[in-house]
């Protein structure tokens, strides 16, 4: 067996995971704070990358570009929970996700008319450098975007487990009226949980598209059914679990290309399968929290 | 205790009933192939949709994957028919079937995977349908496109039927109307309550002796049998079988948004829930004929409009409204106007 | 009676003691009443019915008639004064040699021009750019001797072939379209394939490669000066038996019919050389994410690289080859010679070879070519959205051509007219077909692709550069495709 092929291959799918997971951190971020499932988060991603991209367009530096994105979008998600999701908050989470499907469909129509259909491209901040170590390839992207993803987790840990909004936060998604009860502006915390998730979204389109090499109106579409398979598997309110879960979806991936050829074409199977089993065995995903039931 | 209900007003239904389904009879008379090709569209639709309102409607599981028990059942007919020959008819009880089992097969592990997780996993097998039609499938021109032969009507329904699509879309009225009472029988029987019951708390109603198992994976079963007939009924209508991930995608989200706006947990939802749909979605198209790229967006935009006025679908504001009209008191010259209404929650 | 599941091990921290309410992962579905159910039920009825009523009637009022119509023209089988030796229209439903009356030949096509394929919809661009043009300077199309202004019908189908199947059946009982024109996509094209036929109605230049359009069964359909997919290979591998004679080749393909065509077609044409297929690949077209499958191929070191892909996939598979440090001789699909998806690449898209039919309006040697001029000019006057220099546009504006020249030389202006000249077309310098380029069509050929040059992308310069000589393939394409390519 080709040991640095396989090596190349797990490479491979870290970095697909990576870009999966990135999309993951999101919308476990939007559960964990709010409790809902927001289908609209690939596209809302899409458009502070399209925003970072206009920027960049004009002339700004790629950091530059993609903090104020990420700021744009910080308020931007505020905004959305403010007056798209808060009024039909208090309903069932059936129809908010009605309502984040509007979204989706919205935005994405936006995002084309504004900026136009055709393919556009993005600077990297990572170099475009591919490392060679002992027939391994390792492209400088795929290291670049897993410490991302570590700083990020070890970010919101410290933001959860630390600091008065964290607790906050935590306080209002686990029991709003207590919350209330003791002088937490719940409205203003869900919306800080939107606004922190739109800002990871953004964070997370504006490095991972240019490792798919063009920035267009359905990037963000595949990546959102992985993002939430990943999500899954790793527990849905757990960030730790989104990063693992999206890496082991995007080598599942991989490695079923290259090693399983009866699987052509339904490569899917096998992630889709390790999610099975392991929700089978724990129906919380790998990280997440066990649900208690009272009778 | 209210009073018995008099004959007239356990007639009323069927009454109603009967009206709907004699306008539904007179729309292709009337209406070009066109329009018939949508209207028998919006029936097929609602079959699938009454299938998704007893699963999520009724028994409380989420499923974001039904686009795929629909394709299945679409594929199952197309491929009968066009590379064996069988009658379209002839294949429904084949779909049915199938669909029970692939239903249940899903069901199983549905016991374990619940709430969101479960419609996660559903959204996987959507994806996954696709895929494995890629792989199996050898259509027309080597795609994944199955066409059937053309369905033409027999002799003796000329009169009413001197078109083909006319003949497709009695059908499709027929098979559907003949699901809709099944659902109907079913949800107010034994197995609707139980239904409802396993939503509300599994744990009461095991103490009552319901089977959680089994009411949860027949709802899981039936759902699929129902809309994998709906894909057959709609391959009738169009003549042809065709399952990519995005339009997999959509039809599933297009049956749970109808569920969602026609009002979860009513026969009627569905059905007001996929004509109200389909009627939307043709009308999004044409208020920007220069601009369809706005077409999407319009109808996002709607769709959220709509759950905001009505969470509970039609059927549910409906009922706000009927039951605001009858807590009225009537008019008895004591009082100018009536009392303000107490929202009732 | 508690359930409890067991719970993460580790000491019991603040951070993973939840209390009992902790937000689960769960969705509670209600109805809004939670009443005693026989109660529900007598209040339900007239509500629910009055509610569909409403919506049926809804949907009813922003519908037209027309079934009368429909009834009065659907009088049997037309076909009695058209006699041709070239398409048989004793089937037809109407009948096609029915002149037309008025000053307008009316068009119809289906294309995407939403969602994740939208960007196909630069070719409305160039189409209407082009009759745009001929309608105000030239005043029309002259056809057998009446000049008729030219309009197009264009619907949005997202590139679904369940919508182009209603938006064809609306172009053709409510718009009344003359002809269908570069409708696009090889499914969406199929799926409308027996309608065009039992309705004679002409679908000219169907927008894809696809060998299906030589099946001669539906001769209502005639494809587009697209090189046939199977023709590439047969140019590849012409090219190969020179250059390297006993290459190894690694296939990347599409998993749909697409990439099919492309690898059945090598597998066929490489038995009995030297050349050998070693590895073979397939994406998903939906996602377009190629790189684990880049580095499968990669690994069998083999000479030459065949991508059978299309859109944003190219890029992605070529700069994917670039990373994993592989330099093999590059062919790729001609669907992929756009400036758009090679600048996307960027410089690991150099050295590329695929076909070209067309002059590409990047490329300094057209500059002062006529019709190169006219197509810049008036472009940007009748489409200004359009970007001039994208080859989609390129692409509408020369099958718009193709199509103007069809009509003026149609004798008649009918249906069987029309198509009997497509079906044996003839022609050269129009639109921005190449120069040595001449497109025929006639009752045993029925591809139109057939003579093309081959084509390297030069990354520096920012185009792509012939290489080699004119090839000539015509009435070749037949005998070169697998006939279930063709026939299936």
């Amino acid at each position: 067996m080709n040991v640095s092929l396989f090596f190349t291959q797990l490479a491979n799918g870290i970095g697909a995971g990576a870009i999966y997971a990135s999309l993951a951190l999101a919308l476990v971020l939007i559960f964990r704070t709010t409790g809902l499932l927001n289908f609209a988060q690939g596209e809302m991603a899409l458009f502070s990358t399209y925003v970072t991209w206009w920027l960049w367009d004009q002339g700004a530096p790629i950091l530059v570009a993609i903090l104020v994105s990420v700021a744009l979008s910080f308020a931007g998600g505020a905004v959305i929970e403010r007056v798209v999701i808060r009024p039909v908050e208090a309903a069932s989470p059936l129809i908010v996700v009605i309502v984040t499907l509007g979204m989706f469909l919205a935005l994405n129509a936006l995002t084309q008319v504004v900026f136009g259909t055709d393919a556009k491209q993005l600077a990297s901040v990572f170099p475009r450098r591919v490392f060679d170590l002992g027939g391994v390839r390792l492209s400088a992207q795929t290291l670049g975007l897993v410490g991302v993803l570590v700083v990020e987790c070890v970010l919101l840990w410290i933001v959860f487990q630390r600091t008065k909004v964290g607790l906050a936060l935590r306080a209002v998604a686990s029991n709003p009226t207590s919350a209330r009860l003791v002088g937490i502006s719940v409205g203003r915390m869900l919306m800080v949980g939107w606004a922190l998730a739109a800002a990871l979204g953004a964070l997370a389109g504006s490095l991972v598209v240019p490792a798919t090499e063009a920035l267009t109106a359905s990037s963000m579409q595949a990546i959102l059914v992985f993002a939430f398979a990943g999500a899954a598997l790793g527990g849905f309110d757990s960030p730790l679990g989104a990063v693992v879960g999206g890496l082991v979806v995007g080598v599942a991936n991989a490695l079923t290309i290259e090693y399983l050829e009866p699987l052509r074409d339904v490569e899917l199977l096998v992630p889709f399968g390790i999610i099975l089993g392991v929700l089978l065995v724990r129906p919380a995903g790998l990280f997440g929290t066990q649900r208690v039931e009272r009778v | 205790m209210p009073a018995r209900p008099t004959p007239l007003r356990r007639a009323g239904p069927a009454v109603a009933a009967l009206a709907v389904l004699a306008v539904l009879a007179w729309l292709p008379q009337y209406y070009g192939s066109t329009q018939t090709a949508l209207f028998g569209r919006a029936i097929a639709f609602a079959v699938a949709a009454l299938g998704l309102n007893l699963l999520t409607g009724y028994n409380g599981q989420v499923s974001i994957g039904h686009g795929a028990f629909f394709g299945f059942g679409a594929y199952t007919t197309a491929i009968l028919m066009k590379d064996h020959d069988w009658p379209f008819l002839a294949t429904l009880p084949v779909v049915a079937v199938a669909g029970l089992v692939v239903g249940a097969a899903v069901g199983f592990p549905a016991l374990r995977v619940k709430g969101l997780y479960l419609a996660l996993v559903t959204l996987g097998l959507a994806a996954l349908f696709p895929d494995l039609v890629t792989r199996f499938v050898r259509g027309t021109g080597g795609t994944t496109l199955v066409q059937i032969p053309k369905v033409t009507a027999p002799g003796w329904a000329t009169g009413f039927a001197p078109q083909d699509d006319q003949w497709r879309y009695y059908l499709v009225l027929a098979v559907a109307a003949v699901l809709a009472l099944l659902a109907w029988n079913l949800v107010r029987g034994r197995f609707g309550r139980a239904l409802i019951a396993v939503r509300e708390h599994e744990a009461a109603a095991a103490t009552v002796g319901i089977d959680l198992a089994r009411v949860k994976v027949s709802a899981f079963a039936v759902s699929a049998a129902y809309a994998a007939v709906a894909g057959s009924l709609l391959v009738l209508v169009t003549g042809l079988a065709n399952a990519g991930r995005v339009e997999t995608f959509q039809l599933s989200i297009d049956f749970l948004v109808i569920i969602v706006i026609g009002g979860i947990g009513t026969v009627l939802g569905p059905i007001v829930g996929a004509w109200l749909f389909v009627f939307l979605e043709d009308w999004t198209k044409q208020v920007f004929p220069d601009t369809p790229l706005l077409s999407p967006a319009l109808f996002g935009v709607a769709l959220i409009l709509f759950v905001y006025v009505l969470p509970d679908g039609l059927i549910g504001g409906a009922r706000r409204v009927t039951r605001r009209l009858r807590r009225r008191p009537p008019p008895d010259g004591t009082r100018a106007t009536p009392h303000p209404e107490v929202n009732p929650a | 009676m508690s359930r409890i599941v067991s719970r993460p091990l580790g000491t019991p921290t603040p951070a993973n003691l939840r209390a009992p309410e902790a937000k689960e992962p769960h969705m509670h579905i209600t109805t809004a009443h939670s009443t005693s159910l026989r109660s529900r039920r007598r209040l339900r009825r007239p509500a629910g019915w009055a509610a569909l009523l409403v919506v049926l009637a809804l949907l009813l009022a922003a519908c037209g008639g027309g079934r009368s119509e429909e009834k009065r023209t659907d009088g049997g089988d037309g076909g009695d004064g058209a006699a041709s030796e070239l398409i048989d229209t004793s089937g037809c439903a109407s009948d096609p040699s029915v002149e037309v009356t008025g000053d307008t030949i009316k068009l119809g096509t289906s294309l995407p021009q939403s969602g994740l394929y939208s960007a196909f919809q630069e070719i409305l661009r160039g189409e209407e750019a082009y009759f745009r043009y001929v309608n105000e300077e030239l005043g029309g199309v002259k056809v057998g001797g009446k000049t008729y202004k030219i309009e197009l019908v264009n619907k949005d189908d997202q590139y679904q072939a369940d919508k182009t199947v209603q938006n064809v059946n609306g172009l053709i009982n409510d718009d009344k379209v003359f002809a269908l024109f570069n409708v696009v996509g090889t499914k969406n094209n199929l799926a409308i394939r027996d309608l065009v036929n039992e309705q004679c109605i002409p679908n000219l230049f169907a927008a894809t490669g696809s060998p299906a359009w030589g099946n001669t069964k539906y001769p209502w359909l005639l494809g587009t000066m697209l090189v046939p997919y199977p023709l590439e290979m047969q140019a590849f591998v012409d090219y190969l038996k020179q250059e390297k004679p006993d290459a190894t080749i690694a296939v990347l393909r599409a998993s749909d019919d697409f990439g099919r065509a492309y690898a059945d077609t090598l597998k066929r044409l490489v038995g009995g050389t030297d050349l050998r297929i070693v590895k073979e690949a397939t994406y998903n077209p939906e996602v377009s994410d190629t790189k684990a499958q880049v580095t499968s191929l990669a690994a069998t070191e083999a000479d030459a690289f065949v991508l059978g892909a299309t859109l944003l996939a190219c890029p992605n598979a070529l700069q994917a080859v670039r990373e994993a440090g592989w330099q093999p001789i590059i062919y790729m699909s001609g669907t992929c010679t756009s400036k758009t998806l090679m600048n996307i690449a960027g410089p690991a898209a150099d050295g590329v070879l695929s076909v070209g039919s067309l002059m590409d309006p990047n490329d300094p040697r057209w500059a002062s070519d006529p019709r190169m001029r006219l197509y810049k000019e008036k472009v940007p006057q009748y489409a200004p959205e359009a970007d001039v220099t994208n080859g989609i546009v390129a692409y509408g504006w020369t099958t718009a051509a193709f199509l103007v020249e069809t009509l003026q030389s149609s004798p008649k202006l009918t249906r069987l007219a029309v198509m009997e000249t497509a079906r044996t077309l003839d022609v050269e310098g129009v639109g921005l077909q190449l120069p040595e380029a001449s497109l025929s069509v006639d009752e045993d050929d029925w591809f139109l692709g057939e003579i093309f040059t081959m084509v390297r992308y030069d990354a520096g310069k920012g185009y792509f550069v012939t290489e080699g000589d004119v090839l000539d393939f015509s009435g070749k394409t037949r005998s070169i495709t697998p006939p279930d390519l063709i026939t299936g």
